[in-house]
């Protein structure tokens, strides 16, 4: 029994203890008790730093093998998703299990997908050959399906959406496959890897496409997006934390298997699109780069937090592809560890505005205001998540997006460094609407007695944003395991210290960098505090503006219409282009079976025999 | 030149016989003489495939009608022939015992009525609503006939309503 | 068992004899003794079921043949005994024992029970014949049995249908004698050994290819084939769910069967296959699309069932043992498959916003129904995966006609899994209007409650044993394809038989 084997056993017993013993009171501290043993688990297999380790059992069904594996690529992915699975049954196990409970869901049926979920994706992450990843593939896509209905009737339709979309993008892999099968002679990844080379650019381009299409649609690259925002909303609290830090990153996976590893970079920029200047390296770029900004740009326009997050889930994995296809050292470095850096941050903004909604009951940014006041905790924790979002330091997100910017510049491809710049712009705008309606200005006269979010929530909470701010300070080891990746994916390999990357035309060190800011806070503090006068602390309302004094039945809250004036100069470049595509789609589909329903409708099917038997007398050429 | 031997014209029977059959099937707007078609398809059908053992000049398959090495036709289609002739009179038996089955039911056996009914009734057993025009007409439904000799009285709206004898 | 006193037994002749005479018993037996003649039927079944068993132990899966009535091939009738023919003769009782009308009672159980005898036999005989006009008169028994089933209800629309049906099978059947009568004119022979060593020299020309189209329109008809299958929706929703699950579930696969046995032996032309797949296609695309509008229950399976025997056709057009090999993991997956999902039909027929709430009162129903959906769109690891992969690496290799087939099976895939799933969402809304039960609704028969988790459980157990059955699946194939040992087996002899009969 090797360690993989031990880790597999460990994250089915998750799943079976859940299913068995979920409707016990202690099965919840239980199941976290157990998310940490499967982290022991990874921890032991020693493959981040190691050699690969195999599984020491696989099938083969029709001369087709499949077997498991683990690199340092399955590792950081695997502790990745083991803490997303900790900190959310850590979340889940408390206060707002017996909220869901009494609202007359079924927490049992959330562990169980929960555990499905890490369960699924532990297996994806082992796949050897193109039938085990296929089969961890559509694992996965079932597990989210089952956690994403678990909802309402909201949620039900969204992962209706979500099925279709993934079930789509399944059966593009499927065929890609199948055509890889046909010019490779095996889905071993050895053999795919060797016979790649000898491939046409236009093979190349057919299997991009559509390896590109099926992962692209787990990932939420444009134009494939649509449905990621309600489905991972809708979903029950800790579970949109859940596929918020870790889900969408398995297309991301699947992506550096197949097409960073196996197709490479150069590859890519190698093959041009016809009649365009661009390669197809420029191409993925750029689907990257609009998937930073569009997706972005809506979710300032929200007005469910939920929803505000789950559209930057989208848009932040545009950084993240990005990052990658510029094939330099700093810039893959950049994007594979915003994976990490996101999953802290948004599993955390996620908390917070699960906590508010357990206070509140309501996520709706229009009907909150002034938390900061009632719950400042989990204030601080979304400041830390919202910094980290948007890319500043001292937090890690700062780190990533740095790497990713230093990288498009020093590549010479400015264009996409603005790009990315103006996706950056609409995050900390839109990040900022999220914590000013949700925890700054006027206090609701409904939430006067709202208190800090219970410490079972609080803890993980906490502990993600101490991480957050801890990664920002010390990038070192987050960027050591960046470079175990990069070796083992085949990219050239970050030179990293602990502080940052150090690199000739520019290097980053955060300990120094974080040490001038808190010294420019330090000495800023000094002054206010110090020099400063004596400062009496006032009611909010204890206030004179425009003529007469505040009262608390008067909304001086400013929160809907957010951004009046940026909405009125690219409002009109809101067009709805997706929606209008998958709408048409559908609707072509709809027409196309009417079509067919006519033919088993028709009142004399006889006419229909006769005319095929006649074509194919002709056919035969009698 | 296409040679008018007996066994052309026999062919071209043959052949006419199921076209005409295959083709009153499909013009046909009466279940009935849908059943008639097929019943001269399937007899065209049938004179194919004696047709397929035809020998010209030679003499009936049975033993002993005459000196031994005379040519005969070929025995076997007849056989089948005669399988296939029983076959065909037993489904045409039990298409006309559903008709009656569906002249009972539907009181019409015109096939574009019957077709229209079947899809109701199904639709009805299933609990689907249907919703096109021309099952769920907007507004009311007519006034039911006007019976004969009725005295017709204006009321306060204008409509004509019935005042029927007693 | 090798003792003399049961050599009789291993006959293939008995398992269709057996039901036969059975169906025609039933009623003197029933006006004697209702409970003998109430258990009759389910014994002959029970009895052919073993029978089949003893044929296949006595040889061993290797093949072999049986004149009947002592006149040798080419002059008289085979019965061709071999792999896949036994695999279908045992499914046939089996089925028809799941769907047996238990809770029919009466005169009309009676009729009942002689209509299901009359098409066990019957669809036995034309598994194990090997003669082509044998194979049409098996084939018309099936068809005159199904309709007196199909119309078992005794509705004005259960008539309607069925004369419909009738009147698409009979013309159907007509084609098809006339591409017996092309073949026989052709090639002077019925039996298919026969014909499959003439084949090449006399088959391969328009006449031939016209012969096959015929017989293609004639046996597609119970094969749901494209377009000869506009009877489908209106059968399977006005026959009571058992009859259409046998209709969809078994009859259709016996008579892909002869069309496969026809393609391999007779028809071994690459033409012949372009058309079967361009009709497979066609039937997949328009069946799987259709479906997506159904508004109940039966008719959306009666659709897929459609789009799924496309499916099974495309696969079967596939040159050489991996066509049949992916045919059969196509074919037999649906069999168990569709009559599940009809089992379930029984107490869910109907309009599908009727169900809704449904899987929160009945978990186990609806439990059972993701799982069949999952199987029918090819998740791993459920069998149907496996099916699909065969057929769709297999399509890869091919040329360019082959790989839109394949891109049409993905794109129609993902859009059953919208329609399946569009169900599957509705059976678990909650506050549905079946989430609380209904005083009157009928309570299901001991079978239709029953033969659905079998069912699954079969499925389930194939995908647990998936490599001992998809390895039994490649012998079966391997036999199948043997052309020259088909001919072998027929004629031991070595001298060749008469090339083209010649009458004194």
């Amino acid at each position: 029994m090797t360690s993989l084997d031990l880790l597999f056993l460990v994250s089915g017993l998750t799943l079976v203890v859940a299913l068995v013993l979920g409707r016990q009171r202690l099965t919840a501290p239980l199941l976290v008790v157990l998310y940490g043993v499967q982290f022991a688990a990874l921890i032991h297999t020693g493959t981040l730093f190691g050699d690969p380790v195999a599984a020491s059992f696989g099938i083969t069904v029709l001369d087709q093998p499949m077997h498991w594996r683990y690199d340092a690529l399955s590792w950081f992915f695997a502790m990745i998703t083991i803490g997303a699975g900790f900190f959310s049954a850590w979340y889940a196990a408390g206060v707002w299990q017996s909220a869901y409970a009494k609202g007359g869901q079924s927490p049992w049926l959330f562990h169980v997908a929960l555990a499905a979920n890490v369960f699924a994706m532990l297996v994806l992450l082992g796949s050897g050959d193109f039938l085990s990843l296929f089969l961890g593939w559509e694992l996965v896509s079932w597990a989210s399906f089952l956690l994403m209905a678990l909802g309402g009737p909201a949620s039900g339709r969204a992962a209706l959406r979500y099925l279709t979309y993934a079930f789509s993008g399944a059966m593009a892999i499927l065929g890609a496959m199948a055509l890889l099968y046909t010019q490779a002679g095996s889905l071993e990844y050895a053999q795919v890897a060797a016979a790649i080379p000898t491939l046409t650019n236009t093979q190349v381009w057919v299997l991009l496409a559509l390896f590109g299409s099926g992962f692209g649609v787990k990932m939420g690259l444009l134009p494939f997006h649509l449905w990621q925002a309600a489905a991972y909303a809708e979903t029950p609290g800790p579970g949109s934390a859940f596929f918020g830090a870790i889900s969408s990153r398995m297309g991301l996976y699947a992506i550096m298997v197949v097409i960073v590893a196996m197709m490479g970079v150069t590859r890519l920029a190698n093959m041009d699109v016809v009649f365009a200047l661009v390669s197809a390296r420029d191409l993925l770029a750029w689907i990257a780069a609009l998937t930073i900004i569009l997706p972005t740009f809506t979710a300032l326009q929200q007005h469910d937090a939920r929803y505000l997050l789950a559209w930057h889930g989208i848009g932040q994995g545009g950084y993240m592809l990005l990052g990658l296809v510029t094939g330099s050292a700093i810039g893959t470095a950049g994007g594979i560890m915003h994976v990490f850096n996101h999953a802290t941050y948004q599993a955390a903004l996620f908390m917070a505005v699960m906590a508010v909604v357990h206070r509140t009951g309501t996520a709706d940014l229009n009907k909150l205001g002034g938390l900061v006041a009632r719950m400042p905790l989990s204030f601080l924790v979304m400041l830390f998540g919202i910094i980290g979002l948007a890319g500043l330091p001292p937090m890690n997100g700062f780190v990533s997006k740095w790497m990713i910017y230093s990288a498009l510049i020093t590549d010479g491809m400015p264009l996409l460094f603005v790009a990315a710049i103006v996706g950056t712009l609409g995050t900390i705008l839109s990040v900022y609407k999220l914590i000013h309606n949700m925890f700054l200005g006027q206090l609701r006269i409904e939430h006067e007695q709202v208190r800090e979010a219970p410490l079972s929530m609080l803890a993980p909470m906490l502990a993600l944003a101490t991480l957050i701010f801890l990664s920002g300070l010390v990038p070192g080891p987050v960027l050591s395991w960046v470079a175990e990746v990069q070796r083992v994916v085949g990219l050239p390999v970050v030179n990293y210290s602990l502080g940052g990357v150090i690199d000739p035309r520019g290097s980053l060190d955060m300990l120094w960098l974080v040490g001038i800011l808190m010294a420019g806070f330090g000495v800023g503090a000094l002054v206010f505090f110090g020099f400063g006068g004596k400062s009496r602390r006032v009611h909010q309302l204890d206030n004179y503006a425009g003529g007469h004094f505040l009262t608390a039945q008067v909304r001086y809250q400013y929160s809907d219409n957010f951004y009046a004036g940026l909405m009125h100069l690219i409002g009109p470049w809101y067009r709805g282009a997706f929606r209008w595509l998958e709408e048409a789609i559908s609707a072509l589909v709809d027409l196309l079976s009417y079509a067919m329903h006519w033919i088993y409708r028709s009142v004399q099917p006889l006419v229909f025999l006769l005319a095929a038997t006649v074509a194919m007398l002709v056919w035969a050429g009698v | 030149m296409i040679p008018f031997s007996l066994e052309t014209i026999l062919y071209t029977c043959a052949i006419g016989m199921v076209v005409i059959g295959v083709f009153g099937l499909v013009l046909s707007n009466h279940l009935l003489r849908m059943v008639l078609a097929l019943s001269v398809a399937e007899a065209g059908g049938n004179l194919l495939v004696v047709l397929a053992g035809y020998r010209g000049g030679a003499i009936a398959p049975i033993i002993g009608y005459a000196a031994p090495g005379t040519l005969m036709v070929d025995p076997v289609p007849q056989a089948l022939v005669l399988t296939s002739i029983v076959i065909g009179v037993g489904v045409e038996a039990l298409a006309v015992a559903i008709l009656i089955r569906v002249y009972r039911a539907y009181g019409s056996l015109d096939l574009r009525l019957l077709v229209e009914r079947m899809q109701g009734d199904m639709a009805k057993a299933a609990g689907i609503p249907r919703t096109t025009s021309t099952h769920a007409p907007a507004g009311e439904r007519p006034l039911p006939p006007i019976p004969v000799g009725a005295r017709h009285q204006p009321d306060a709206v204008g409509h004509l309503a019935p005042e029927v004898q007693s | 068992m090798n003792s003399s006193a049961l050599a009789w037994v291993v006959n293939p002749a008995l398992p269709i004899v057996l039901p036969l005479l059975a169906a025609f018993l039933l009623g003197p037996v029933t006006r004697v003794s209702a409970f003998v003649g109430r258990l009759l039927g389910p014994l002959t079944l029970a009895i052919c079921v073993w029978l089949i068993g003893e044929l296949w132990l006595a040889h061993g899966g290797e093949p072999f043949a049986v004149a009947i009535g002592t006149f040798a091939a080419p002059l008289g009738i085979v019965l061709y005994v071999d792999r896949i023919a036994l695999l279908f003769a045992a499914a046939v009782p089996i089925f028809a024992l799941l769907f047996w009308p238990w809770e029919v009672s009466g005169e009309r159980a009676t009729r009942e029970s002689a209509l299901l005898l009359i098409l066990v036999a019957s669809a036995t005989g034309l598994a194990l014949s090997g003669d082509i006009f044998n194979i049409y008169v098996f084939y018309e028994l099936v068809a005159v049995a199904s309709f007196g089933l199909a119309a078992s209800n005794a509705t004005g629309q259960a008539y309607v249908a069925t004369i419909r049906y009738l009147l698409q099978s009979a013309t159907g059947s007509l084609l098809a004698l006339i591409g017996i009568a092309i073949l026989y004119l052709k090639t002077g022979t019925l039996t298919l050994a026969h014909l499959a060593e003439l084949a090449p020299s006399t088959l391969h020309d328009p006449l031939g290819l016209a012969a096959f189209a015929l017989l293609l329109i004639g046996f597609g008809v119970k094969a749901e084939m494209f377009p000869v299958n506009t009877w489908v929706p209106e059968v399977y929703a006005t026959a009571p769910a058992r009859v259409s699950a046998l209709l969809a579930g078994l009859v259709s696969k016996l008579a892909v069967l002869v069309v496969v046995r026809l393609l391999v032996l007779v028809f071994n032309q690459p033409e012949a296959s372009q058309l079967l797949l361009v009709l497979g296609a066609l039937g997949m695309i328009s069946g799987e699309l259709s479906a997506w509008r159904a508004r109940d229950f039966s008719r959306m399976l009666a659709f897929s069932s459609i789009g799924q025997l496309g499916m099974v056709f495309i696969a079967f057009a596939l040159p050489g043992e991996i066509g049949v090999l992916a045919g059969l993991a196509v074919a037999l997956h649906h069999l168990v498959l569709k009559s599940g999902l009809f089992a379930l039909a029984a107490r869910w027929g109907g309009s599908m916003e009727a169900l809704a709430g449904l899987g929160r009162r009945s978990p186990l129903a609806g439990a059972i129904y993701v799982l069949f959906a999952l199987s029918m769109i090819g998740v791993p690891p459920l069998p149907g995966f496996w099916a699909k992969l065969v057929v769709l690496v297999a399509l890869a290799q091919q040329g360019p006609l082959e790989l839109a087939a394949m891109g049409a099976i993905l794109v129609v895939t993902a859009i059953e899994a919208n329609y399946l799933f569009r169900l599957a969402v509705v059976l678990y809304r909650k506050g549905g209007a079946a989430a609380v039960p209904a005083s009157g609704v009928p309570a299901p028969a001991l079978g239709a409650g029953l033969v659905a988790p079998l069912l699954c459980l079969t499925l389930l157990a194939a995908t647990v044993a998936i490599v001992p059955v998809t390895e039994g699946l490649r012998s079966v194939a391997r036999q199948t394809v043997d052309v020259a040992g088909y001919v072998r087996t027929v004629f031991p002899s070595a001298q060749p038989p008469l090339a083209r009969k010649e009458w004194p």
